[in-house]
């Protein structure tokens, strides 16, 4: 139902609105500011279903009245939408809508933001002739453990259905029974658990759907709306915090359709009550968890790092101070680039969990022409989706290629280690070894330049296609050479030349691109301009144990939870002389550190982000801080003062000030130019070509061995560093699989280990411990094998398993997935128990699976 | 002996159960002479021109020309489709489970050759889920086709397949409703779906898809086989050929007679049905089904049964299906059996169709109960105004029209029965259970 793109001029009740030939009516009305009342109508659900009748207009030529929703426009309509006729039919619609609601608004909680009560009074008869008994439900009973459905305030709209069947399609909402005794609800039913539900709360315009996390919480009058971004996966949805007393009861979707088409998932919706938490840090700490006043802690802290600064264990005093970042904003991240850099001279920072590409390599993935933004998924042909799994790590992105799939026959090639939620509506599907991404990434370039290979299968779709959008996991680039690959496939696919083709990045944190560009980058500084080469974090790390590296800042970073060979980061922290934590919330990390800094949430926060498609968004403070916490930008321009650096800045427009004019492709943008939307920083009018910060070509492009070389060679010292059956790609070369065919998959070692692959549960964190209303959700870590695999191992679904490599070892629950390859284990990182990162030590690891107790049968 | 004022065509030799063999079928009735000839000698458009040129009017309800719809389809080698919409659940109706039941082959080939007016590679016959008997029977039926080959890949040597599917409802009127049956064949909750795209363009799965009725598809043997002046020699000008008329309620003589279109109505219900019982009188009757407005007899009776008149009239001839009361009817409680049946098959999609049918139910019986007034009468008509043309398919105006002509036409009734719910008979005196034969003189 692609609009047919002429502009045509139509009449609507005497006045002439321009429209687009094929769109909607009421689409074509409501730009043209005639409001049609309506309640099915909701264009981000797909094409019309014209259930609820409210739209009905006259238009000349046609004798029966028309849904308004589902009349295409053509040239030289007449249209009215205020005559007796329809008066009468619209004031009929919303009598029968009524028939059966219950009229309890002063007892729902959608009383105040109810489209039917704000209709009837606009449209109704004002007075009900109906004195018959209604129909009656349960009322309100459990849809899923944290929304509530009312079915007699239904008024079968067909929205929450539609929702569960062509946008998350996850096909579980149903309409059951039929006429009048028709009812929303699942089979058997079963709760309705999906990852992105709590969206049908939002679109259900009457009071059947709540959350109850809201439910009896506040009025719209008691409440203000705040307009922020959602901080807690790089998907950066707009959303907007119903706030009441300063604190946040709700989050609703902001609609922007270059980021989130509307839609919010889960985590980003219920994921609220964790800024009130117990465990929520409140007040600067000192070691031990002895509260501490600012200045105090701020002193202690200076102190500490400058010590650690001057120290010196061998020799390179200067040196000895390392930064990790993880959950930022761009200004933070400036800041304390600038504090470590500046103040404390060393040039060891980073904001990447593990290792990633050096700098020459990401100014060339920075490039405008091969960048791909969001909303360029809606129009490709081919989508890759390459070593991620979005519904994971980047949710809202699932819903965008399935819309993509659906609306505009896109088609999907999805390349992974591990089985994805996309794999259903993919065309061609490769599977390749943990570890081998850089191999398999290689492959497919060669395979695109019309080689035969493991990658061939696949490529055939992408080379067909004229616009392809790369969707790639950060993680892949954790393999020395994927991201120059990557760079290939881009150039095989012939994406600067295409208008609509590009890369687009999940990264593995929130604002990864942001304080990349921001400069916390070991061998960048802003702007991804060249700088003194630092360590990147496992360098750190091995600093930190040979101690190299005597000081440590952490800001938003919890290394001990989310970064890769917990061991080492154990040992990393111990040795470490002094560690300061900025944190949310106490963890194992902040125990360990010296003074811990108190965050703010992105409700509290002021500052900006950067989508990985180049957006700057603008996260606003929302709801209060709690206790004594203070700007975190304020917080840091204080310790780098008490440092003896003076950076001018004291408040949000004065560090956003500094970071657009440090950052070169940044300069000159302004707030209102972010405003609620965002601004792609290469789509801004006059803004660079390129994004490459100036830099000698020669310097960025010879460079050949990057940061990540000297983790690698570093000697093994302890026994778990000692050297381990790293996977060559002659042993496990890439499987390939097509859509219904699973073919060459590695081969099992010989004594029966497999090779761990491991991935982040969306649900795997913080968000689910520290949020009383998703502790259902928690994932317990389970250890999936192929069918093969558990056939050899004697292995069933449900047996609780030691896995182990070298002397680490973690529980886990078997499942059996037929659609795991043959000779791979996967794990979850991240979980309270059993964290696969305890695992991992950098490079691709084996392990054992050895039977602790068999499931009951 | 058929009786005089029948014409028969559809149910020739009828009678004869060895019709519903593919033997007998060929031997009473030169059965699959006509496909054969379509199929070896006939171009697409030829036989076309032939369905479209005969006038042929849909025999499901509403009386669209089949000829003209089969040319809808757009042309091109995209897969299309043909539907037999064979779920006949309109109260009244029984006519197409006559023709399926005694001449399942007739459907057949008539479904072959419009298939290839169609130029459809896949039919389906959507048969009503209570309709066992006949389905068993033209499963059996389809075989033999099948076997015969006339059915199936390159039929008859003519390079063309076609794969005939029976499939079977699940008991839902609304699955009548032609995109409500596409629908519920692709597997989906049987809701009508909206139009534009009509099925002709976007049906089935997709594809272009010409849905007919199971009389309609009769029909088309007999066409092509004999001519469209043949057919239009039959009926009059703008209702041509013979239609079965299925006639129940107060008559001596209920059953399917087939005759042709323009008939005076009260021959049809008086010299082949045998007219009201002795004694008694005709008070109403609905010309076209269920959801056909009723007509006071002395207002219809003595109109031409055909398509033009019965509209003027304000009624409409629909399926074919006349219903009788007689004197002994009373017209509320009629009027609440039929908002009854609506309201226990509207899908519930649209608010109109889905409330206004259970708020009249409510209406209907709080009246003849004696608890309303006669503001609620005014409320129940407004109701059925605010029904009708509002709704996403025809059946919200299917109990819209019907009720409101009754509580219009024989107001007095409904305020007699609310002054006196005691006095008023109970309407279950005259229901009977649906003719199993034709009409009695066969």
């Amino acid at each position: 139902m692609s609009p047919a793109g002429r502009e045509v001029t139509i009449t609507i009740d005497g006045r002439e609105v321009p429209a687009i030939e094929g769109e909607m009516l009421h689409d074509a009305a409501r730009k043209g500011d005639v409001e049609i009342p309506y309640f099915c109508y909701e264009p981000k659900l797909g094409d019309p279903v014209g259930a609820c009748r409210m739209c009905l207009v006259e238009i000349e030529g046609i004798p029966r009245l028309q849904t308004s929703c589902s009349t295409p426009v053509r040239e030289g309509m007449v249209v009215h939408t205020r005559t007796e006729q329809v008066k009468h039919a619209q004031s009929a619609v919303v009598e029968f809508l009524l028939v059966n609601h219950p009229l309890d608004c002063p007892v729902c909680d959608k009383g105040g933001e109810c489209p039917l009560q704000d209709i009837s009074y606009g449209w109704g008869p004002g007075k009900s002739r109906v004195i018959d008994e209604k129909r009656h439900f349960e009322k309100p009973i459990e849809l899923s453990p944290l929304v509530a459905i009312d079915r007699e305030r239904c008024i079968l709209c067909y929205r929450c259905v539609r929702f569960s069947q062509e946008i998350s399609e996850d096909a579980q909402l149903q309409l059951l029974d039929r006429g009048d005794r028709t009812y929303v609800g699942t089979f058997d039913d079963r709760p309705y658990v999906a990852p992105f539900h709590g969206n049908i709360t939002d679109i259900c315009p009457v009071g059947a759907l709540t959350n109850y996390t809201y439910r009896f919480r506040a009025r719209p009058w008691d409440i203000e709306h705040a307009g922020s971004v959602c901080t807690l996966c790089p998907s950066q949805c707009n959303v907007s915090f119903t706030v009441r007393d300063e604190k946040v009861k709700r989050v609703i979707s902001r609609d922007n359709a270059e980021v989130d088409d509307g839609w919010l998932c889960d985590r980003g919706r219920y994921g609220f009550e964790m800024f009130d938490a117990p465990e929520r840090i409140t007040e600067p700490r000192l070691k031990g968890g002895t509260e501490a006043g600012w200045e105090q802690a701020i002193a202690k802290a200076a102190e500490g790092l400058r010590a650690a600064a001057d120290s010196s264990h061998s020799g390179v005093g200067s040196k000895s101070v390392a930064a990790i970042v993880g959950d930022a904003s761009n200004e933070e991240g400036f800041l304390l680039q600038r504090l470590l850099r500046d103040a404390l001279g060393s040039p060891h920072i980073d904001s990447r969990p593990s290792r990633g590409p050096k700098a020459a390599v990401l100014r060339r993935l920075n490039e405008p022409a091969i960048s791909a933004k969001v909303s360029d998924i809606d129009e490709a042909d081919a989508i890759l989706v390459l070593g991620t799994d979005p519904l994971h790590s980047s949710p809202i992105l699932d819903l965008r290629v399935r819309k993509a799939i659906r609306r505009n026959g896109a088609k999907l090639v999805v390349a992974t280690e591990r089985p994805t939620a996309l794999d259903g509506g993919a065309e061609a599907i490769a599977r390749f070894a943990p570890g081998q991404a850089a191999h398999f990434v290689g492959e497919l370039a060669g395979a695109l330049g019309g080689r035969e290979n493991v990658a061939t299968p696949i490529s055939g779709t992408l080379a067909d296609a004229e616009k392809v959008v790369v969707i790639w996991g950060e993680r892949i680039a954790r393999e020395d050479g994927a991201a120059e690959a990557l760079l290939d496939v881009a150039a095989a696919i012939g994406m600067s030349g295409s208008e609509g083709s590009g890369l687009l990045e999940i990264p593995d944190t929130t604002n990864a691109r942001g304080l990349r560009e921001a400069g916390c980058l070991p061998d960048a500084g802003p702007g991804l301009a060249e700088t003194a080469v630092g360590m990147a974090t496992e360098e750190i790390r091995q600093g930190l144990i040979s101690g190299e590296v005597a000081g440590l800042i952490l800001f938003g970073a919890d290394p001990l939870r989310d970064f890769p060979d917990t061991p080492a980061w154990e040992e990393a922290l111990t040795a470490a002389d002094f560690v300061v934590s900025f944190s949310m919330h106490e963890n194992a990390t902040t125990a360990k550190a010296d003074v811990v800094f108190p965050l703010e949430t992105h409700a509290e926060k002021d500052g900006t982000v950067t989508h990985p498609d180049g957006r700057l968004q603008r996260v606003r403070p929302s709801a209060g801080r709690p206790g004594e916490i203070r700007p975190n930008v304020l917080v840091l321009s204080q310790l780098a003062e008490n440092l003896g650096l003076v950076t001018g800045i004291d408040s949000q427009p004065t560090a956003f000030a500094a970071l657009t004019e440090a950052v070169s492709f940044y300069n000159g943008i302004t707030d209102e130019q972010i405003g609620g939307r965002g601004l792609r920083w290469q789509d801004r009018e006059g803004g660079p070509e390129h994004g490459n910060a100036p830099a000698p070509e020669g310097a960025t492009q010879s460079e050949e061995t990057g940061p990540t070389e000297t983790g690698g060679t570093e000697p093994a010292e302890t026994e778990r560093d000692a050297p381990l059956s790293v996977v060559q790609p002659e042993q496990t070369p890439g499987g390939v699989a097509s859509a219904k065919d699973v073919a060459a998959e590695p081969t099992p070692a010989a004594d029966g280990s497999l090779t761990l692959g491991t991935y982040r549960d969306l649900w795997a964190g913080p968000i689910t411990e520290l949020n009383p209303p998703l502790k259902f959700l928690q994932p317990q870590q389970r250890v999936e094998v192929s069918t093969a695999d558990a056939e050899r191992l004697g292995l069933r679904s449900g047996d609780r398993v030691r896995v182990s490599q070298g002397a680490a070892g973690v529980e886990a629950e078997v499942h059996v997935k037929e659609r795991v390859s043959k000779g791979v284990a996967f794990m979850a990182e991240g979980v309270l128990d059993g964290n696969a990162n305890a695992l991992l030590n950098g490079g691709p690891v084996q392990v054992k699976i050895e039977k602790l107790s068999e499931v009951r049968a | 002996m058929p009786h005089q004022l029948e014409k028969r065509v559809l149910l020739e030799h009828a009678e004869d159960p060895a019709l519903r063999t593919l033997d007998g079928y060929r031997r009473l009735a030169g059965g699959y002479e006509t496909l054969e000839r379509a199929y070896k000698e006939m171009e697409q458009d030829e036989v076309l021109k032939e369905l479209e040129d005969s006038g042929l009017r849909g025999r499901g309800g509403a009386g669209f020309a089949m000829g003209k719809k089969a040319s809808f389809l757009p042309r091109g080698d995209m897969a299309k489709y043909l539907c037999c919409n064979a779920d006949e659940s309109e109260p009244g109706a029984f006519k197409d489970r006559e023709l399926m039941q005694r001449n399942p082959h007739q459907l057949i080939e008539g479904i072959a050759i419009a298939a290839l007016a169609a130029d459809a590679g896949h039919a389906f016959i959507f048969i009503r889920g209570e309709y066992d008997e006949q389905a068993d029977i033209l499963d059996a039926a389809v075989a033999e086709a099948y076997e015969a080959g006339y059915l199936g890949t390159n039929i008859l040597g003519c390079h063309r397949d076609l794969e005939l599917v029976v499939h079977r409802g699940a008991g839902a009127y609304i699955c009548g409703e032609e995109t409500a049956l596409l629908d519920a064949l692709e597997g989906k909750r049987g809701n009508p779906r909206l139009k534009p795209p009509f099925p002709a363009v976007q049906g089935l799965y997709g594809g272009p898809t010409l849905i007919n009725n199971v009389e309609t598809l009769s029909n088309v043997p007999h066409i092509v086989r004999r001519g469209a002046d043949w057919f239009k020699g039959f009926g009059t000008e703008q209702s041509p050929g013979t239609k079965v008329v299925s006639i129940s309620g107060g008559v001596k003589r209920p059953g399917n007679y087939e005759v042709e279109l323009g008939i005076s109505t009260r021959e049809l219900v008086c010299d082949l049905a045998g007219g009201p019982e002795d004694g008694h009188e005709i008070k109403a009757f609905f010309p076209g089904g269920s959801s056909s407005p009723v007509l006071k007899a002395e207002e219809g009776l003595d109109l031409p049964y055909s398509f033009e008149a019965m509209a003027e009239a304000g009624s409409m001839l629909g399926s074919g299906s006349i219903i009788v009361c007689d004197d002994r009817v009373s017209i509320p409680h009629l009027a609440l059996r039929t908002a009854r049946f609506y309201h226990h098959e509207s899908c519930g999609k649209c608010a109109p169709c889905r409330e206004g049918t259970n708020w009249t139910v409510k209406m209907l019986e709080r009246m003849v109960r004696g608890e309303a007034t006669p503001l609620d009468l005014d409320i129940v008509s407004s109701v059925q105004q605010n029904i009708i043309g509002h709704c996403l398919c025809v059946l919200g105006d299917s109990m819209a029209m019907p009720v409101g002509a009754m509580v219009r036409k024989f107001r007095e009734e409904f305020e007699e029965v609310m002054e006196n719910p005691e006095l008023v008979l109970d309407p279950h005196a005259v229901v009977q259970a649906p003719p199993e034969t034709l009409g009695a003189s066969a």
